[in-house]
């Protein structure tokens, strides 16, 4: 006997394939062929939703030429106005019990939901980020010059985990002149309950088993609202996506070209009040002097630089001083502006 | 008495009937993918052939989930179907091909069935006192926990080529062809599974030692 021979008479078997499966495969490929709908059963069903939005300036120049980047523009008329509604936003299933001393989360997500839960200190050297999927995880090919350890075992709450033990270059500098060191990161997955798949991985002092273990162990199912957050919104708007705590995309149903942008400029992107007007792409008309939350705040109206539209763009401050812009379309009034910055909520 | 009717031929007699041609040989699997470009229905006719086929190794790999990577598999290779070359592989090795890229995404899952059931087959099996039972046999009983969890100690690559080998039976060109890789990387992958299997089953191995 060899191993094949092995594998063939005593290799594990798999479960009949019955009539009901062959039959929902064999009509999810008719309604394939023939152009209808897809409905088929699955056990556990995908929602993967790629973020449209990118971090910091990114971000920004995101929110401005996004629009431009629309290959296939809806040809449904823009809503000339909006009506202005109380907005809850979607949240992080789990939270930290005890939390982790000195870390507060960031949270990454879309309509559905927060993703993924960052605990990072500043400089991204010691922490965590916790990802919650409903699909299994899918292990990426090595970066070029990360290693990555042996896979082992672990129990988390009396299920199976996996723990993997590795290092990816860690870079930093301005782009042009980038140094990057190896960093250590450990890793543990698990599904926690049917449907729900958790990945821990866990940088500098989180760099350990057994911390990751602790962290994995002190999950809890209570919701975590976002970080950066708007109470108020257009009827018939949602979340299309946030992103770190500093970046917030919410788009119109109807008209996803239409969108409203939240995000927190680093202290380094922060336009001086008076240099506003000048900064932003395509002013149309003065920089209006305002206020929000007791605070001077800057408006400006510019071009968007698609279908004729136009783009409030607003730089105000929360009120502890945080600087924090919001774009939005000009179906919005200035009022209406105004009003939505009221409602930005920042829990850093 | 009644007399029967004297039938008589009222012409001559018919032509007897021309042998039809017999319905053509049934068209094979590539056939069938070249007429779905034009003709997408017919590309149902090879689900009928090998789903089977397709479900019992996903199902040995995945279990359950089988029932969904089955309707995956088909459906990306419907898609896919411009793409596929008879030349290079045959539509069976094909579709084994695509589903084992979809098992990799759930490579977990795989691994995890594998060490629940190396758990469940850690009891003794119960032995048939049958004398006709093979010694082989006998040992394979014996030997499905540890088997299992040698699989699932297996990087998923090295376990892609060897359970093709293995449950698929395909050939080393088969297995490169359908995981788009070198005929030489598929018998370094192979020798590679092989070698650590039998590290994994330990001494009490009663592998042959294939030097």
């Amino acid at each position: 006997m060899n191993e094949i021979t092995l594998l063939r008479e005593a290799g594990p078997d798999g479960p009949a394939l019955t009539t009901a499966t062959r039959q929902a495969a064999r009509a999810a490929l008719m309604a394939e062929i023939e152009g209808r709908p897809t409905v088929r059963r699955r056990r556990r069903p995908s929602r993967r939703v790629a973020l449209r939005v990118g971090a910091g300036l990114v971000a920004v120049a995101a929110a401005w030429a996004g629009a431009v980047a629309v290959t296939s523009p809806d040809p449904a008329t823009p809503p000339s106005s909006v009506t202005l509604v109380g907005f809850d936003m979607p949240t992080f299933p789990l939270s930290l019990d005890p939390q982790p001393p000195g870390l507060r989360p960031a949270f990454d997500g879309s309509g559905d939901g927060a993703t993924i839960a960052d605990y990072h200190d500043a400089e991204y050297r010691e922490g965590f980020t916790v990802y919650v999927t409903e699909d299994e995880p899918e292990r990426a090919e090595p970066a070029e010059g990360e290693r990555v350890g042996d896979v082992r075992e672990r129990e988390v709450a009396g299920r199976d985990a996996e723990l993997v033990r590795g290092s990816r270059p860690w870079c930093t500098g301005p782009d042009t002149d980038l140094d990057c060191t190896p960093r250590g990161y450990t890793e543990l997955i698990w599904e926690r309950r049917e449907g729900q798949w958790v990945r821990i991985e866990g940088h500098g002092s989180y760099d350990d088993p057994a911390q990751v273990t602790a962290v994995a162990e002190s999950l809890i199912d209570r919701p975590q609202p976002a970080t950066l957050a708007v109470g108020l919104a257009p009827a018939g708007w949602s979340v299309q996506g946030f992103k770190m705590g500093r970046v917030l995309t919410l788009a119109n149903d109807a008209y996803e070209q239409q969108t409203l942008t939240v995000h927190i400029p680093r202290p380094d992107e922060v336009i001086p009040a008076g240099e506003v007007r000048e900064s932003v792409p395509g002013p149309v008309g003065p920089q209006l002097d305002v206020a929000v939350n007791g605070r001077p705040a800057q408006l400006v109206l510019c071009e968007s630089g698609y279908l004729d539209q136009r783009t409030w763009y607003l730089q105000a401050q929360f009120p502890d001083g945080t600087t924090f812009v919001l774009q939005a379309p000009d179906t919005f009034t200035q009022e209406q502006v105004l009003a939505v910055a009221a409602q930005v909520t920042h829990t850093p | 008495m009644a007399t029967s009717p004297v039938r008589t031929a009222a012409g001559p007699p018919p032509e007897p009937p021309s042998l039809r041609a017999l319905p053509s040989a049934r068209p094979t699997d590539a056939a069938l993918v070249a007429r779905s470009l034009d003709e997408p229905e017919v590309f149902a006719d090879l689900f009928d052939r090998h789903a089977g086929e397709v479900y019992r190794y996903l199902g040995r790999r995945v279990g359950e989930l089988a029932d969904d990577l089955l309707s995956e598999t088909f459906l990306i290779a419907f898609r896919r179907r411009a793409d596929y070359r008879p030349e290079r592989l045959d539509v069976r090795p094909w579709l084994i091909g695509i589903a084992t890229n979809l098992v990799h995404g759930h490579a977990r899952t795989e691994r995890r069935r594998y060490r629940a059931l190396a758990r469940v087959a850690a009891e003794p099996p119960i032995r048939d006192d049958d004398p006709g039972e093979s010694a082989d046999r006998w040992t394979a009983q014996a030997l499905r926990g540890p088997l299992a969890a040698a699989l699932g100690s297996l990087h998923v690559r090295d376990r892609d080529v060897l359970l093709l080998f293995a449950w698929s039976q395909l050939g080393y060109e088969e297995i490169a062809a359908a995981l788009d890789i070198p005929t030489g990387t598929v018998r370094s992958r192979l020798n590679r599974a092989r070698r650590q299997m039998r590290a994994a089953l330990g001494p009490a191995s009663p592998l042959e030692d294939p030097r």
